[in-house]
């Protein structure tokens, strides 16, 4: 019995932690405090990551489908029978779902597998649309695809602006290190529709009208301009469009935005003027489940380049993740528009140069995303999926009729009961690997315990299948890949494990000229000059949907929970933080719907009776749950609860794929 | 008193690591913490290192424990039921005295009360306990207020005071007296018991103003705790910041709430286990079924304050529930802990 | 009457289910005889008392003992509430469950006999108030007048309608029935049991009452009792408490300053409102 140190593999904060490890289980679990982003500090779901481990849902031996049942096979059996079926596709036939909480080595690995002996780009992660999006605006912005400033400088900050979300659920660590920073004498404002927590803690909690966010970013913007708040001169040096964006700005109807945002000017005056004087300024917004939409993205990046907060010390704007290593996996281009380190698929140069490097023949096709692949009149006919719930949820009719389906996975889960193949995988306690947070802190996670009977790495698996397709890898470990990904993704140029095996954590870019990593984007060390990103000119100064209508008068919010966990396959794992869900949903047994004080009153509603809620394309019934934390003309839904996502999210993918700022109109029944 | 070389201490451990699995004080690496952990290796024990993150609570009250195993076979309706005795005498070593007196507080609830906890009794009728004097006080700590520290009173099979030197050993029971015969310690002279309590007396003026400040505080505190003055808005105020993590809970020296569960193990038998749990959870006292006696957040948090420094709590330990570790205050990502929450109560009273 | 109590403490003791009957709407009434017969001669238990079962393979539950402490057949009562008590109730006759217990101080007997004994029970309420009931009635000399005030939701939720029947048979047991709303065929009272105590003519002078039920009634049922001038010390209730260990040390049902399974489950009104937390 004894601790290790380790990394939570919870959520994008990655927390310090030591495991308890007694006869090759863990058994306990310690915050660390040495570790300079969490500070000795974990979340409910941190506390309880021994509980997940001790499961019995675990796959021990690859399996094949024989009709209804499984066959238990050995690796090479189950090896060869893939690839056997492989080869029957062609790249564009098949599709790759790979897995955020993966480690960066498995996830490099499952990339090149599909791109270099698959020959297919059809990959994604599913739920990286949201930080997909917050890297092209940042790499468009800034040259920098991910958060530009770190988190280290956080209680310093004087200035500090949370967007959306709900982030003392989502991220607690970091939602702490803002209420440290709060105490510490930050001037705090929450932009939300919600009364979140985090708003409960702010200075300033301000709710724009459902999809004018965007909106009030550029009223902020436009009014540090008409104040006169800006230093222009340093602006025009450091920004290539400047010019246009200044036209822009005059162009806009300051007015109606403030009319139609329904936010007062004077607090978005002295907002504005809080900003600029700030020295140090942060700006948090989630990507994910829960992510802005891309006009908001940019709408804050210029709001931030404007008030001269890019490419300086101690400011950041800081897209948060998730999941444990969602930024990873897009670091190692998981992703049909991302080749490994950013490299844009539609520019040949990137691909001439993946050709050279590993060594092989590229396809250049555009690939599409899982979802897509799924949709289409023509879709794949097959899938290769790394530990994943969520997409099964979706498009579960779909992935039923394909003709091949390999999971790779640790547990099992409704992907798992639809597979023709499945490969047990290690967890992340079981082998070494790198998760890469938020804030772009590499870390390595060292194997802690052995793997139930032969359960072996993914990397090891793919390695094996790759050969039985004619490609001989020949990797002999974890660290192998990783040197090859610091030759690949030019941000991880000077990270080994060797290296991070005495840190705790390196944060990308590290290179020659950063060894130790970097801390943030500074403006005189950028790759290019700055732009302000105008593409969405058109639709960013008015709201993002015509204002509610008669048939679906209500704006449906849907949100997240501290217990829940990716569809709770995880969490369900769990002992304590799966009472505490089952707590709640006790209470609402059939899931609950927050509506305000003022229409529930107007509607006659009681607590917890039950509702319909309709939308264009589904119903759900759920229990009213009346609330003082939201506004009348919305109504808010939890992620989490059971069945609301398979009958009626995910009936809506199209317009959930907008993410928290677009409100879903829908109406609400009184059910007899 | 007994006299221990500084290079005698690897004897010491190592005559331990014989007859018990040690656990003591150890530095990690690459983070520079310090960790009560099992120590495989006796040369691992850092006696001078600071105090640890974690207090020892968990050698004797697991974070996740198997304490019975069964197998029901349903065809033929057979059922096999053991109990878990597989302990094995434990030494914890450079115990600081804030967290002797947790494993005090600890006996007194598990094995004084009306009924004994047999798997809690299991682990502690095997342990060695050797504690360390704290000559010098770290930051958070505030064991002056909470009578807990720097030096322990009782409750050590031998205690250490290090004078710079090498250490002053006091006798604690007749385990104790015994290994210091085996070791030869030799007898220390008659100025030791002045040196000690010199030592002692100058690591308690070190101590933090915040500390030193509280000191009759935390006795205030319990008393408008206890007769329920503490006004509302004050539990709301600390409720707002609550995180609803458990971590005050966890790393509390005397917290001692649990869950248990039965887990079904793949091979067909079940493990009833223990884990660690905390009042500041919704789900802690909600009974199945839909009543819940105790929901907002802010009856939680109260609920724990008033276990910690409640009179009629500090009557199941005889004495407060808080030790004065200081170890709440630094794992609250809401910045609440002990210290906060009497600064608070002090500023309702002088309205500062 | 005390006989000594030597509870199960840590491990569970196997005994098989030996019927099972369906008591009302959710609610399921568990026979059972201990597997070891030196077990089965020694379980002794006091009206009010609880018991920890186990279903093996899912866990356990704290449930209060309905059956009297002579000359009654061992059983228990459940609503299917959580996942535990769902798999209980899906066990057939002959399957094994496992016992701790019994814990909880029980019903003071040697202090109220002789007095008139006045119970109001709720739906299930009448569950942990069954045992004494029985007890009573077994002595039925020793205690003045016997009275049952019971209420529930439709006359389909009211629990032990067979032992009802047959305590009736005992002269002097006086029973008053209500049900929330008019039912075809129901000829007793209706509406809430609280307005029923109000109605009926109560004994007040040397009488304790007995109270359970859901905390609604509770409190609605305690302010007509004080109106009519039954004095606080006087009413007991059972108390319920999520619960984990029963031996006062995982600490999930503490009220204010006592814990219910070792302080409780009996506890006088007067004690339960200085307890200092709602109940």
């Amino acid at each position: 019995m004894s601790y290790h140190r380790g990394i939570c593999n919870f959520c994008g904060t990655g927390c310090g932690h030591l495991l308890l490890v007694e006869n090759n289980r863990a058994r306990g679990v310690y915050p660390l405090p040495g570790h300079p982003l969490s500070r000795g500090r974990l979340c409910v779901r941190g506390w309880h990551i021994h509980e997940l481990l001790q499961t019995d849902e675990r796959i021990i031996r690859p399996m094949v489908r024989e009709g209804e049942t499984f066959r238990t096979v050995s690796y090479q059996e189950a090896i060869d029978y893939t690839a056997r079926e492989l080869k029957k596709f062609s790249g564009r036939e098949v599709a790759f779902l790979g897995s955020p909480r993966a480690s960066n080595e498995e996830n490099y690995l499952f990339g090149k597998f599909a791109r270099a002996v698959m020959k297919s780009n059809n990959i994604s992660l599913s739920s990286d649309a949201g930080l997909e999006e917050s890297a092209r605006v940042l790499l468009e912005g800034c040259g920098w695809p991910a958060m530009t400033g770190s988190l280290s400088g956080l209680r310093q900050a004087d200035f500090i602006l949370v967007l959306g979300g709900d982030l003392t659920r989502q991220n607690p660590i970091i939602a702490s290190e803002i209420h440290f920073a709060r105490r510490a004498g930050a001037f705090l404002v929450t932009i939300s529709p919600r009364k979140t927590q985090m708003a409960r803690l702010s200075r300033i909690h301000l709710r724009p009208r459902p999809g004018t966010l965007s909106m009030l970013l550029l009223a902020m913007a436009r009014v540090l301009a008409d104040e006169d708040l800006i230093d222009r001169e340093s602006l025009a040096g450091l920004v290539e469009n400047w010019q246009a964006y200044s036209e822009y700005l005059d162009s806009v109807d300051r007015d109606e935005i403030f009319r139609l945002t329904g936010v007062e000017e004077k607090e978005v005056i002295s907002l504005a003027r809080k900003l600029t004087a700030a020295k140090s300024a942060f700006a948090f917004y989630p990507v994910g489940i829960q992510s802005l939409d891309r006009q908001s993205m940019a709408a804050l990046f210029n709001l931030f380049l404007l008030a001269g907060k890019v490419g300086r010390p101690g400011c950041g704007l800081c897209p948060l993740t998730g999941i444990s290593n969602l930024l990873g996996s897009l670091d190692m281009g998981l992703s049909p528009s991302f080749l490994p380190g950013y490299f844009p698929a539609d520019r040949e140069g990137s691909w001439k140069r993946l050709e050279e490097l590993w060594p092989v023949r590229l396809e250049r096709w555009p690939g599409k995303n899982a979802a897509a692949c799924l949709l289409e009149d023509n879709p794949v006919k097959a899938l290769l999926v790394v530990d994943h719930d969520e997409e099964i949820i979706r498009n579960l009719n779909r992935i039923k009729k394909l003709e091949l389906v390999v999971y790779f996975g640790a547990y099992q889960n409704a992907f798992s009961r639809l597979a023709k193949v499945i490969f047990p995988r290690t967890t992340y306690i079981e082998g070494d690997g790198t998760y890469t947070n938020s804030e772009r802190r590499v870390q390595l996670s060292q194997k802690k315990v052995d793997p139930p009977g032969e359960v072996r790495p993914l990397w090891e698996i793919l390695s094996r299948l790759a050969g039985s397709l004619g490609h001989d890898w020949n990797y002999r470990s974890a660290e192998d890949i990783m040197s090859e990904i610091s030759r690949v993704v030019p941000q991880y140029a000077g990270l080994s494990h060797l290296k991070l095996k005495d840190r705790l954590g390196i944060k990308w870019p590290a290179d020659e000229r950063h060894p130790e990593g970097t801390d943030c984007l500074l403006a005189e060390e950028a790759s290019q000059k700055f732009r302000f990103v105008l593409d969405d000119r058109e639709s960013s100064d008015r709201p993002r949907q015509s204002s509610p209508g008669q048939e679906f008068p209500f704006q449906l919010v849907i949100g997240r929970s501290n217990y829940f966990w990716h569809q709770n396959s995880i969490m369900k794992r769990t002992f304590i933080p799966r009472r505490e869900y089952n707590a709640l949903l006790l209470l609402y047994p059939k899931g609950f719907v927050e509506v305000s004080e003022e229409d529930a009153r107007a509607l006659g509603l009681r607590e917890k009776q039950t509702v319909k809620i309709i939308s264009e394309k589904a119903e759900v019934r759920l229990a009213v749950r009346i609330s003082p934390d939201i506004l009348p003309g919305m109504l808010y839904i939890p992620y989490f609860v059971d069945d609301m996502i398979p009958e009626f999210l995910h009936r809506q993918v199209a317009e959930l794929e907008k993410y928290e700022e677009f409100f879903l109109p829908v109406r609400l029944e009184k059910v007899a | 008193m007994y006299w221990l070389e500084k290079d005698q201490v690897v004897k010491l451990t190592g005559k331990l690591a014989r007859d018990y699995a040690l656990f003591g004080p150890r530095r990690d690496e690459v983070s520079g913490q310090v960790i009560f952990d099992r120590l495989d290796e006796p040369g691992r024990l850092d006696l001078q290192a600071a105090i640890p993150y974690n207090p020892p609570k968990f050698v004797l009250f697991p974070h996740y424990e198997e304490i019975l195993k069964y197998r029901y076979q349903k065809q033929t309706r057979k059922v096999t039921i053991e109990k878990i005795d597989k302990l094995q005498p434990k030494a914890l070593v450079g115990l600081r005295s804030c967290d002797l007196t947790g494993i005090l507080c600890l006996d007194r609830f598990f094995l004084g009360q009306e009924f004994v906890d047999e798997f809690y009794l299991e682990h502690r009728k095997k342990l060695f306990l050797i504690s360390s004097t704290c000559v010098r006080p770290f930051p958070q700590c505030f064991c002056v207020c909470t009578d807990s520290g720097p030096a322990a009173r009782e409750g050590f099979d031998l205690d250490l005071t290090f004078t710079g030197e090498g250490y002053l050993v006091l006798v604690g029971s007749k385990k104790g007296q015994k290994l210091v015969e085996e070791l030869q310690l030799k007898t220390a002279g008659p100025e030791a018991a002045a040196l000690r309590k010199k030592m002692v007396d100058e690591s308690v003026s070190s101590f933090d103003s915040f500390a030193l400040e509280n000191k009759a505080w935390i006795s205030r505190a319990t008393n408008r705790l206890t007769t329920g003055f503490v006004k509302p808005e004050v539990w709301e105020y600390i409720g707002h910041q609550c995180f609803e993590c458990g971590a005050c809970s966890f790393v509390c020296p005397t917290c001692s709430c649990f869950n248990v569960e039965d887990v079904n193990d793949n091979d067909g038998h079940t493990d009833r286990v223990r884990t660690w749990d905390s009042c500041s959870f919704e789900g802690y006292t909600r009974m199945a079924g839909d009543h819940n006696p105790r929901k907002p957040v802010e009856d939680r948090r109260n609920k724990r304050f008033f276990c910690k420094l409640s009179y009629s709590q500090s009557k199941k330990y005889l004495r407060p529930g808080c030790v004065g570790c200081g170890r709440c205050a630094r794992v609250c990502p809401g910045d609440i802990g002990l210290p906060n929450v009497v600064t608070y109560i002090r500023r309702e009273v002088t309205g500062e | 009457m005390e006989n000594k109590l030597v509870p199960i403490i840590t491990v569970p003791e196997a005994a098989t289910v030996t019927e099972i009957r369906d008591e009302i709407d959710e609610v399921k009434t568990f026979f059972f005889t201990f597997d070891r017969p030196e077990i089965e001669e020694a379980f002794r238990i006091r009206s009010g008392q609880f018991i920890m079962g186990t279903v093996f393979g899912a866990g356990e539950f704290a449930v209060s003992l309905p059956f009297s402490p002579e000359s009654d057949r061992k059983h228990i009562s459940v609503r299917r509430v959580g996942k535990v008590t769902a798999a209980l109730h899906e066990l057939q006759p002959g399957d094994k469950i496992g016992i701790r217990g019994p814990f909880g101080n029980g019903f003071p007997f040697e202090e109220i006999k002789g007095k008139n004994m006045v119970y109001v029970a709720g739906g299930i309420g009448l569950i942990p108030l069954r045992s004494s009931i029985v007890h009573v009635l077994q002595h039925r000399q020793e205690f003045g007048r016997v009275i049952l005030v019971y209420g529930a939701r439709s006359s389909k939720d009211l629990m032990y309608k067979e032992s009802i029947r047959d305590w009736k048979a005992t002269s002097g047991f006086e029973t008053y029935f209500t049900i929330d709303r008019p039912e075809p065929g129901w000829n007793g009272e209706v509406g809430f049991v609280n307005q029923l105590v109000a109605r009926i003519d109560l004994p007040v002078e040397n009488t304790v009452a007995f109270v359970c039920g859901p905390p609604v009634m509770f409190n609605s049922v305690i302010k007509e009792l004080k109106i009519k001038g039954i004095k606080e010390q006087n009413i007991y209730s059972t108390l319920e408490r999520h619960m984990k260990c029963g031996i006062g040390k995982c600490q999930h049902c503490a009220i204010g300053r006592t814990l219910v399974c070792v302080d409780g489950p009996v506890y006088t009104y007067k004690q339960i409102k200085t307890l200092g937390e709602q109940i």
